[in-house]
């Protein structure tokens, strides 16, 4: 059949002039795809509309500061970072056309910090990033499945798993919430999966348990959720799912005056997102979080303090949180790793380097990273922490009591692991 | 989720996109001289090979050498009752097609160049590979002896035509010298694993009355591919209407079977599960699985992008494969001898096992994707007889080993000849230069093989789905460029035969900067040599 209709040219043309210059344009010996003498061009795939976007919104713009403040300081060897973010409004087939449109027409170097699960399992097998040895550096996603090194060897993650999340929460309800009746709210994907099979494994059992599904999350589907958890008489409810669903469910569980006590999962904890979804902040007070990075209000916090005074001045009026914090250290980390890449920067070098150097580099976060030549996973533990009036979160107990450990059926060990210095100035000297 | 009313029933733009054939009145008897007329400088020939397959031979008065062979795609080889819901009528016919769809603006501009251009109608209709190949291989002498200054014949086709035309051009490097195989079928059993898993999946789920193969012998068994007909097109109405009064939890057909506890998963999921256990793409001709209405609030919008815009998507492909799937697994069945789907041994988990979290939400979770799963792992399962198997598979099979360029070009979203076809035939092209390259260098021969296969895709655009002002999907706009079956544009079928003409005259394909040059104008083709499509499922996962 032949459609009678033309329809408008897409950036799939582009595209084709993209990909094929690939091969038409003849590159300096050392040249690579998306580096310049002057450039690096870098790619991020992200919600930056739509339901799922508050809070996650942030952290391109995050990252992208943090380039513009490494630039103005001489850049990485020379080069100037930059950094493209394409809106995939957390679907993975419109993350499938962003990330082909990166990588063919924008010719990235490498995609860094592309986010959430569905949308990176879809990319990564459509666009064939493994196949065309696309580095995707620091997934903004703790599914365990992506630290397969066999099925994602051009991969890395930076945050750690949803089970390491769950297995230290799983040892702090034994320990702080023995007897308590426990309710569980997850989103009924890997996401909240990776988390379940953790519990399990922990021995954990929850009297309420309650699965969403992703996208279904709203102020009414809220309502069932806080009425099974207020029936089935839940005194501990553990959330483990993303802040566009932590908002609704304690925003309706405030309005109906139930108040258990909340252990609200990484990922969905931060305060002022919450707050702008509409959760009054003295909901907030008492509630515990895993956290794997200090508050973003921790000015004593070396890291937090220079990333706060970069975003006064490169990312100006943007509220500093907890995705500010994780934005800019996306950036300080993909600073490291182009660094100990090399000046002759390569795909295949920069993989190395992750795989060679990437334990060493300077992170927020508290707990040691786990690349290796056999490993792609990121950060490997968590703290409690407790939030107080203002929604601000503090070690439980006054100090950072890390517990690390692994996705599998390693054990939640006390760690001492004394976290890298932030470089001089923020600026990364590593090579 | 509000409710909302589709513009225009999805059925019926499925059956728009079956079948496109030239009216051509041709005599069907074996005629060993063709029989020509001459207007406004063209003479066009008409006839029929031994078999009876009748041709259409048409050449301007400055041919300048080349002929254009086109094989037509699968026409359903019996007849189809108007009364048929959702698919119309359909008389056999072996009109003879010159060019794709007998398009006369593709043929004025070959002719128009000086090329003649000519095709079969074939003896018979349904799958019929190999008859066509030797009907192909005949007309060819044909036009030499009438037209002896011949100097180089191309071949192209669509859909099963793209399965004869690369057949030609892996049997007959001296006979053609350049083939463009286009939205093409590839081997027979992966394709009708496909249509089977599909059927199989609808009637599990949706109407355990649906036979879905194992046919009868003779009346009998047209009848029962009729009644299935029927109520697979009854079920898929069924289901657009339950979608329609409630996106967010349709209603299972009344037909269904399956226990009260599964139907607590919308149907929806259980219709993109079908999809995704048989290899029918998430995207269709006006469901792009990302779009969602405009002016609904933000968590609506969401749920509509993950969850029933997929579904729809769903929907739509399967309504376009579901017709060929029932016909052709009539028509494998009465070749082989008997039923040729089996899924004894067939793992729906592992096939989905990387999809499901893609479609997770679409799936209602990992509470829905267990529910279907275990569902499908309960109930009984389909034997094939063994014999028929091995006869069908001995009715199409790809080499992919070609001396002569090709030209490959596919939509990533064709329900009906997934993308997974092309894949596989370029796959086997690699093994083989991979082969001919050891080879070559055990022998001291440092030279790689030439790279002889153009490898084109169809990508549909990023977003596509369209609205009513009341919110409504609008399927009454033309199928996106990338989707269904064959939905080529004129200029991206003149661009193949520019491509050929190319190919034909040099002995290899064009390629760098006039390669893309071509392509960008014509728009819609994408040669990026990173891009693998997925292959089809019973290749596993």
């Amino acid at each position: 059949m032949i459609r009678k209709t033309r329809r408008k040219r897409t950036w799939f043309a582009a595209a084709v002039i993209a990909s094929g210059s690939l091969f038409a344009t003849a590159l300096p010996a050392n040249a690579e795809t998306g580096v310049s003498a002057t450039q690096i061009k870098l790619g991020i795939t992200l919600p930056l509309t739509g339901a799922a976007s508050p809070g996650y919104n942030k952290i391109g713009n995050a990252m992208n500061a943090y380039f513009k403040y490494v630039n103005d300081n001489g850049g990485v060897y020379g080069r100037k970072v930059t950094l493209i973010q394409k809106d995939d409004m957390y679907t993975p087939q419109l993350a499938i056309a962003k990330t082909n449109e990166l990588i063919l027409k924008d010719k990235v170097f490498a995609l860094v910090g592309p986010l959430g699960t569905a949308n990176f399992t879809a990319t990564h097998k459509s666009v064939n990033l493994a196949k065309r040895g696309v580095p995707s550096l620091f997934l903004n996603t703790g599914f365990s499945g992506f630290a397969n090194k066999k099925n994602y060897p051009t991969s890395f993650m930076i945050l750690p798993s949803y089970a390491m999340e769950a297995k230290v929460v799983a040892q702090f309800l034994k320990e702080s919430h023995a007897g308590k009746k426990l309710g569980l709210v997850y989103q009924n994907d890997e996401f909240g999966i990776d988390a379940l099979g953790a519990f399990t494994a922990a021995g954990v059992k929850f009297d309420v348990s309650v699965p969403y599904t992703s996208g279904s999350q709203s102020a009414a589907t809220a309502q069932t959720w806080v009425s099974q958890l207020a029936a089935g008489g839940a005194q501990v409810v553990v959330f483990f799912g993303v802040t566009s669903a932590t908002a609704p469910l304690l925003a309706v569980a405030a309005g109906a005056k139930y108040a258990p006590q909340w252990i609200l999962g990484s990922v969905g904890a931060d305060p002022l997102t919450l707050q702008a979804l509409g959760v009054p902040v003295a909901v907030l007070n008492g509630a515990q979080t895993p956290a794997g990075n200090p508050s973003p209000n921790d000015t004593s916090d070396e890291y937090v303090k220079q990333f706060q005074e970069i975003n006064t001045k490169y990312n100006t009026g943007v509220a500093f949180d907890d995705y500010v914090l994780q934005g800019m250290n996306l950036g300080l980390m993909t600073v490291q790793a182009l660094r100990a890449a090399g000046q002759n920067l390569t795909r295949r070098g920069l993989i190395r380097a992750m795989e060679t150097k990437g334990s060493t580099f300077a992170s927020v976060a508290y707990s040691p990273l786990g690349y290796s030549k056999t490993s792609n996973v990121g950060h490997t533990g968590y703290f409690m922490a407790v939030m107080g009036p203002t929604g601000d979160r503090k070690p439980l107990g006054g100090s950072v009591t890390l517990y690390t450990t692994d996705s599998g059926s390693g054990p939640v060990v006390k760690s001492t692991f004394k976290r890298p210095a932030m470089p001089a100035k923020g600026l990364p000297t590593n090579s | 989720m509000r409710n909302f009313k589709f513009k225009r029933s999805l059925t019926l733009v499925a059956v728009s996109s079956l079948l496109s054939i030239t009216i051509v009145s041709i005599p069907t008897a074996a005629q060993a001289t063709p029989a020509c007329t001459t207007a406004n400088f063209v003479t066009t020939c008409v006839g029929a090979t031994s078999d009876t397959a009748p041709y259409m031979l048409m050449t301007p008065a400055n041919f300048n050498g080349t002929v254009y062979l086109y094989s037509h795609g699968y026409r359903p080889n019996v007849n189809v009752p108007a009364g048929i819901p959702g698919y119309g009528g359909y008389t056999v016919t072996n009109t003879a097609e010159p060019a794709p769809g007998g398009n006369a603006q593709i043929i004025g501009a070959l002719l128009g160049k000086g090329y003649a251009v000519m095709g079969s109608g074939f003896a018979r209709q349904g799958w019929n590979a190999e008859s066509a190949i030797k009907t192909n291989v005949e007309l060819i002498g044909i036009y030499k002896k009438q037209y002896p200054k011949t100097t180089k014949v191309v071949a192209w086709g669509n859909s099963l035509g793209g399965f004869i035309t690369q057949a030609l051009a892996e049997r007959y490097p001296d006979l053609i010298s350049a083939a463009a195989p286009l939205c093409m079928a590839s081997d027979i059993t992966p394709l009708m694993t496909m249509a089977g898993d599909a059927l199989w999946g609808v009637k599990t789920f949706f109407d355990s009355s649906i036979k879905g193969g194992n046919y009868s012998s003779g009346a009998a068994g047209y009848a029962e591919s009729m009644q299935d007909l029927g109520k697979v097109f009854t079920v898929i109405g069924a289901l657009q209407a339950a979608i329609t009064a409630n996106p967010t939890a349709p209603a299972w057909p009344a037909t269904s079977t399956v226990p009260a506890a599964l139907k607590a998963i919308p149907s929806r999921s259980a219709l993109v599960m079908v999809a995704l256990i048989s290899g029918v793409p998430m995207q269709s001709a006006h469901f792009d699985s990302t779009s969602a209405p405009a002016g609904i609030p933000a968590s609506s919008a969401l749920s509509f992008q993950l969850a029933i815009n997929p579904a729809l998507a769903a929907l739509e492909n399967i309504a376009n494969a579901a017709a060929l799937a029932v016909l052709a697994t009539h028509d494998i069945e009465l070749q082989a001898g008997g039923a040729v789907f089996d899924n004894t041994a067939t793992n729906y988990a592992a096939r989905v096992s990387a999809e499901q979290f893609i479609w997770s939400s679409a799936l209602s979770g990992t509470a829905g994707i267990n529910g279907l799963l275990g569902y499908l792992a309960a109930v009984p399962r389909v034997k094939a007889n063994p014999a028929a198997v091995a006869k069908m598979a001995s009715l199409g099979t790809h080499s992919g080993k070609v001396e002569i360029p090709t030209i490959l070009f596919t939509a990533t979203a064709d329900p009906v000849t997934v993308a997974g076809n092309q894949q596989s035939v370029v796959d086997r092209y690699a093994a083989y230069t991979a082969e001919k390259w050891a080879a070559s260098k055990k022998e001291g021969v440092r030279t790689r093989p030439a790279n002889n296969q153009l490898v084109l895709w169809n990508l549909p655009p990023e977003k596509y789905t369209k609205f009513t002002a009341a919110g409504s999907p609008d399927s009454t706009t033309p199928a996106a460029t990338g989707t269904n079956h064959c939905n080529f544009t004129l200029s991206q079928y003149l661009a193949i035969a520019d491509l050929l003409a190319h190919a034909s005259s040099t002995g290899k394909n064009l390629s760098g900067g006039a390669l893309l040059t071509k392509l960008r104008k014509t728009g819609g083709m994408t040669y990026d040599r990173g891009y693998s499509a997925p292959k089809m499922k019973h290749y596993g996962e």
